[in-house]
């Protein structure tokens, strides 16, 4: 190739070259034109993502109060060790390492562990809780020597009460895997994103929404090493709403010591406005095992299965009413006339069906003479309530008894309220394929039967009875009056004894009532040293039936298989201002018992220095 | 005195071409105080580097290209020894040995084989200008390898591609035969599986994390990922100076160097990107057009190649931080931060406009 062809060449391919790059240019123009205009959306939300982060701000809690404004529930500073989950942990050396700084026991790591398996966690959890400034000091001198490590800072919730009213106040535990499951069906979780906790039981669960707040977070710039660079926004937290409740913690202790340890429940209601003043069930257990994720071996204690102090007796516990249930049956005959006064019979004893299948005994061998509704009543005379039941028939008493809540909701303002239980024939039917006899009617109309009651069933339908004006259903939230109308909407919940029943009908039985602590009635001994008129009903509940002919006989007897013993008062007789309604288990006789509870409860309420 | 000292600079350097490189230096200084976070100590580091390349360009811009062809060989020669020298006694740095230390600067010569070569090549053609042939051809071809392979093995995938091409550029514009040619690269393409079991590890993956940056996005795909975003988080008007928030808060890697034009394109946006490329593109399209005008073999050639190397570094760069090439180092000419890059693109402007202003001063 000589000169004059190369340059030809040269020039030619030289174009070519440049038309090359003319076209990889085009090329790397339409890639970036590409992410840069076409894709642009998707990169910023990246490039964001890259560099914003958004932490969550968790909420402190509201504080629950008594309706004196004393502290049930609030938060408390405190600082716990953690362990930073992105550090490979060697547990096997952990304590060893950190011995000089904070004794980390194996049990710590046991309970470690468990809580991780079942609880949610961010970044870091913890091990080690409520550090002493001392700790705190000598950690933070050696910190870089253990990275693994965190201190943090934060609050933690505080029963002042301790185990007392644990069943009402309720308690939260650690967020787990279900609790999220349940939140996001909710759609309530991204409120949740920086809480630990969340209640599980009593208020603390009821009132959740309102107790734990609303979640604010901070905006975050940080670098590729996730260090802070600057703070682009912050919404801070609300807290959540402080809850007053009805309860007076001082009639609560009051109650709870008169239980000395003897299992059962105590619920005392103001009948003006269905507000509830106490609220005991035994025995109780310490809410504040659970905040940080309880152990396993706590968890076996609580669930202990003769004891059982996890269950809130309350509203869970279905107890049989014993006589009880005698005023409201009585209140059923006279609403049906079946027994209108003066309507009386000779009690020689026992009652025997008109068939003469069968014969019931009265509690008094010998019975009670000449017997009255209202002395029937006095002196919860069996044989009176073997007929009348026998004569009204179940579905008259258990419409009477529907009206004054039996077998139904109240709807007190706390979760898990049993229906108790209001047998009839069809149920019977259903549930255990037998038919009904007779007989059962006789003893369902003296509260054996099939028929369950909650304490909080009873102590509401004795507050109806002391004043058959309330028109609230029991609650704990001091000022909630708890959306009757809506309830009356949606429950069809019958708020009107006053409508159903005749005042002259409901004053007989309030007459009964208090003639119960007067000179021959059943809990006599109450009214002799009370200083205002107490109107009550004692009850005894067999836990266990007796075979035919069988004598009961307490002392022979195992503790759990005695009887329990019932009683619903209210006071002062002629202008209500409390009703109790308190269940001993395996107590004995309901006025011997359960009485003097409820006396103390009144007279403390009633002293005229109280407040 | 002055006066006459301007003019003769005017007279001598291509006032188009020059004024398009002080505006890419210009963007280069104005990116670079923002990938740093104007960190003086960095920006006037580059300064100097800055203060360096315009005298290099002065230098050789005066310098006869006749001395130029008579020491091309001498030239090539020092810089083999040297890229021997590094395989020996060079700094080893991110698992490449591609540095040697001259105490105050550490020194790649690899860079001056970007150089070198094309003008030793140049003057090979020169020397057979009368009778281009297959002897000069295979010479050429010889001169490319030996240089290629030392680089490839320090390795240094990137330069070695750059001092390849801009030997290959000459024999293709010196007139080898398409045939030749053709069958070259269907031997290229047959080879190719062999070549891919020689790439190192990082090498081989730097490719396929290509193919899917996300496979291994804190690994080899990282760089690439972050890369993308910065540019696609631009947009069509971009951030803003300043505004680099991938770049500022250290997302991105190499922000000064290697990947100075994502922070570019995160800033300034699409319109930014079509600037710089007009700016790029009269640059080739002006030495090619020097290159054109002149009158003799070497200049021709090595002014081409030497624009072309240009370009390959500007394509493989944009290439790399657009995902459209592996990530291989090489910075991009005029605006990344670093001494050598800027030196060895000045100082090739330079020889660029010295071949063309003192054209007459070579015999045919």
């Amino acid at each position: 190739m000589d000169k004059i062809l190369f340059k030809y060449c040269f020039q030619t391919r030289l174009r070519i070259i440049f038309i090359l790059i003319i076209i990889v240019f085009f090329i790397l123009l339409i890639k970036i034109f590409y992410l840069q205009v076409i894709e642009h959306n998707h990169y910023k939300t990246l490039s964001n993502k890259n560099s914003i982060k958004v932490i969550p701000l968790p909420p402190n809690r509201g504080i629950i109060f008594d309706r004196n404004n004393k502290i049930l529930a609030d938060n408390k500073l405190s600082f716990t060790l953690e362990l930073n989950r992105k550090h490979k942990i060697n547990f096997d050396t952990l304590a060893y390492r950190f011995k000089d700084i904070i004794e980390i026991t194996d049990r710590d790591i046991k309970n470690y562990r468990e809580r991780i398996s079942k609880y949610y966690f961010f970044d870091s959890s913890p091990i080690k809780f409520n550090l002493t400034s001392i700790q705190i000091a000598k950690f933070i001198s050696q910190k870089y020597k253990y990275p693994e490590f965190i201190i943090k800072q934060g609050f933690v919730r505080n029963y002042p009460l301790g185990k007392s009213s644990a069943h009402l106040i309720g308690y939260i535990n650690r967020i787990n895997i279900s609790d999220i499951k349940n939140l996001k069906k909710n759609g309530l979780f991204s409120n949740y994103k920086g809480s630990t906790h969340i209640g599980k039981s009593g208020i603390e669960k009821y009132y959740e929404k309102k107790i734990h707040g609303i979640s604010g977070y901070k905006k975050i710039e940080v670098d590729a090493n996730q260090n802070l660079i600057r703070t682009i926004q912050t919404v801070p937290a609300i807290s959540g709403e402080n809850i007053y409740l009805t309860i007076d913690s001082r009639l609560q202790k009051i109650a709870e010591k008169e239980f000395n340890n003897r299992k059962g429940a105590l619920v005392a209601i103001d009948p003006n406005n269905g507000e509830i003043l106490a609220y005991v069930s035994q025995p109780t257990f310490d809410p504040s095992l659970f905040t940080n994720g309880i152990s396993q071996e706590n968890w076996l204690k609580l669930n202990n299965k003769v004891n059982r102090p996890l269950l809130d007796r309350v509203i869970s516990g279905a107890y049989p009413p014993g006589s009880t249930l005698k005023p409201f049956v009585g209140l059923a005959a006279l609403h049906n006339n079946v027994r209108v006064p003066p309507f009386s019979i000779i009690d020689p004893g026992f009652y025997t069906m008109s068939n003469g299948s069968k014969t019931f005994k009265d509690w008094k061998k010998g019975g009670h003479g000449n017997v009255d509704l209202i002395k029937a009543i006095a002196v919860s005379c069996d044989t009176f309530f073997y007929g009348l039941g026998v004569e009204l028939g179940i579905p008259n008493i258990n419409n009477t008894l529907d009206i004054f809540g039996f077998g139904k909701k109240t709807l007190i303002d706390i979760g898990n309220e049993k229906k108790g239980l209001l047998a009839d024939k069809e149920w019977k039917k259903n549930k255990l394929g037998k038919n009904w006899y007779q007989g059962e009617t006789a003893i369902t109309a003296i509260g054996q039967g099939y028929t369950l009651v909650t304490p909080i069933q009873l102590a509401y339908a004795t507050a109806k009875i002391a004043n058959e004006k309330i028109d609230n259903t029991p609650h704990l939230r001091l000022n909630s009056n708890n959306n009757i109308n809506k309830l009356k909407d949606d429950q069809s919940i019958s708020t009107g004894i006053i409508n159903s029943f005749s005042k002259k009908n409901i004053d007989l039985i309030k007459l009964g009532m208090q003639r119960v602590t007067e000179t021959e009635g059943t809990a006599a001994f109450l009214g002799k040293t009370s200083k205002y008129k107490i109107a009550a009903k004692t009850g005894t509940a067999q836990v266990f039936g007796l075979k035919k002919d069988e004598v009961y006989d307490e002392k022979k007897l195992p503790d759990h298989l005695k009887d329990h013993a019932l009683f619903i008062a209210y006071a002062p007789a002629e202008n209500p201002k409390l009703a109790i309604a308190i269940i001993v288990e395996n107590g004995g006789h309901g006025g011997s018992t359960a009485g003097p509870i409820a006396k103390k409860v009144f007279d403390t309420y009633l002293d005229k220095n109280y407040d | 005195m002055i006066r006459l000292f301007i003019s003769k600079i005017s007279n001598n350097l291509d006032t188009p071409l020059l004024s398009t490189i002080v505006v890419l230096v210009l963007i280069g200084v104005t990116v670079l105080a923002s990938a740093t976070q104007e960190n003086f100590y960095l920006l006037g580091n580059q300064f100097f580097n800055i203060i360096i390349g315009v005298l290099a360009l002065y230098f050789f811009a005066n310098l006869q290209p006749r001395r130029i062809l008579f020491y091309a060989p001498y030239f090539y020669v020092i810089c083999l020894i040297l890229l021997l020298l590094v395989s020996i006694i060079g700094i080893e740095s991110h698992g490449a040995k591609r540095w040697i230390d001259l105490g105050l600067i550490n020194f790649q010569p690899s860079e001056l084989m970007k150089i070198s070569l094309p003008l030793f090549i140049g003057s090979i053609y020169h020397y057979y200008q009368n009778n281009i042939s297959i002897k000069a051809h295979t010479l050429s071809l010889i001169a490319i390898l030996i240089p290629f392979l030392i680089i490839l093995k320090q390795p240094d995938l990137g330069t070695a591609i750059m001092v390849g091409a801009s030997g290959f550029i000459i024999i293709f514009l010196a007139g080898l035969h398409w045939k030749v040619i053709s069958s070259s690269i269907f031997l290229f393409l047959l080879s190719v599986p062999f070549i891919w079991n020689t790439l190192y590890d990082y090498q081989q993956n730097r490719i396929l994390s290509l193919l899917d940056p996300t496979k291994d996005p804190f690994g080899s795909g990282y760089h690439s990922i972050q890369s993308i975003i910065a540019i696609g988080s631009g947009g069509f008007f971009g951030k803003g100076w300043g505004n680099s928030s991938q770049s500022n808060l250290n997302f991105l890697p190499e922000t000064t160097t290697d990947f100075i034009f994502s922070v570019f394109a995160e800033e300034f946006g699409f319109i930014g990107i079509v600037l710089i490329f007009l700016l790029y593109s009269f640059i080739f399209y002006r030495c090619f057009t020097l290159a054109s005008r002149m009158q003799n073999t070497f200049s021709k050639l090595v002014a081409a190649s030497l624009s072309f190397s240009l370009f390959v570094a500007t394509f493989i760069n944009i290439g790399m931080i657009s995902g459209i090439l592996p990530i291989v180092g090489i910075p991009l000419p005029f605006i990344s931060y670093g001494g050598t890059s800027m030196v060895v693109s000045m100082a090739s402007i330079g020889i660029i406009i010295g071949l063309y202003s003192n054209k007459s001063l070579i015999a045919n």
